[in-house]
């Protein structure tokens, strides 16, 4: 097995919905040829350093993921036939891949990114938890320091 | 050092120019990162001599690749405007 990367450009005119059913199209292509999707990065909407068919921006998606050669050929096909996809490039990354060892550290990656996600979610729990009881506790303060505050200018008046 | 001999006044001293990417191991080429491919290249596009930018042969080998890549997916242009 071979790792690739493809990148594709969309039309940026999509709407997210289009976008989405034409993304799982390429999803299941992949599925179909025996591939593994590693990565599946969504740049975005982007400006392109030269017109693509009338186009100045283009709507960016990069994928990686392991397969053969006929998974390739049949992926560019697609490309090709579709009329939203205005550009698109495959390199090739490995030359070969142990798709076990591929799998297992897809997997890997995916449990740790929402283990970190998860540790995020908390720390940011914790931060704001610290937060509120900081502001919890400067509001007390000043309550504290209001009901003190006339005491002690009664008391210097009296001293006076 | 020829040259230098014969116009002693004119080229004094040449700092000598090093390859970023070996001075730097970390730093790698990558065709995505077009924003640090930009500064091998001209206003108008072209891929900069590795005489002018110093690159080793090596790196400016994979520069080239990378540049050449990053102008298909259109990250970088083929023809650059001025101004």
């Amino acid at each position: 097995m071979r790792m690739y990367e493809t990148i594709f450009i969309a039309d940026p005119d999509l709407q997210d919905e289009g976008r989405s059913t034409l993304f799982e199209k390429f999803k299941g292509i992949l599925g179909q040829e025996g591939g593994i999707l590693a990565n599946f990065d969504d740049w975005g909407n982007k400006k392109l350093a030269y017109e693509i068919a009338r186009k100045s921006r283009g709507h960016y998606v990069c994928m990686t993921y392991g397969g053969t050669g006929p998974l390739v050929s049949e992926l560019e096909r697609t490309f090709r036939l579709d009329d939203k996809i205005l550009k698109y490039m495959t390199i090739l990354l490995e030359k070969d891949v142990d798709p076990e060892a591929l799998q297992l550290q897809i997997d890997a990656e995916a449990t740790a990114r929402t283990e970190a996600e998860a540790a995020k979610a908390k720390a940011e729990a914790e931060a704001e938890a610290a937060q509120a009881q900081k502001e919890a506790q400067t509001s007390e303060a000043a309550k504290v320091a209001e009901t003190v505050e006339p005491v002690t200018q009664e008391d210097e008046e009296e001293e006076n | 050092m020829a040259f230098q001999k014969r116009n002693p006044k004119k080229r004094f001293f040449q700092r000598r120019k090093v390859c970023r990417f070996c001075a730097d191991s970390t730093l790698e080429i990558n065709y995505k990162d077009a924003k640090e491919l930009r500064s091998f290249i001209t206003e108008r596009g072209k891929i900069i001599p590795r005489r002018i930018t110093g690159t080793c042969a090596k790196h400016q080998r994979v520069l080239s690749t990378a540049i050449k890549q990053a102008r298909t997916i259109a990250l970088l242009p083929y023809v650059g405007k001025l101004n």
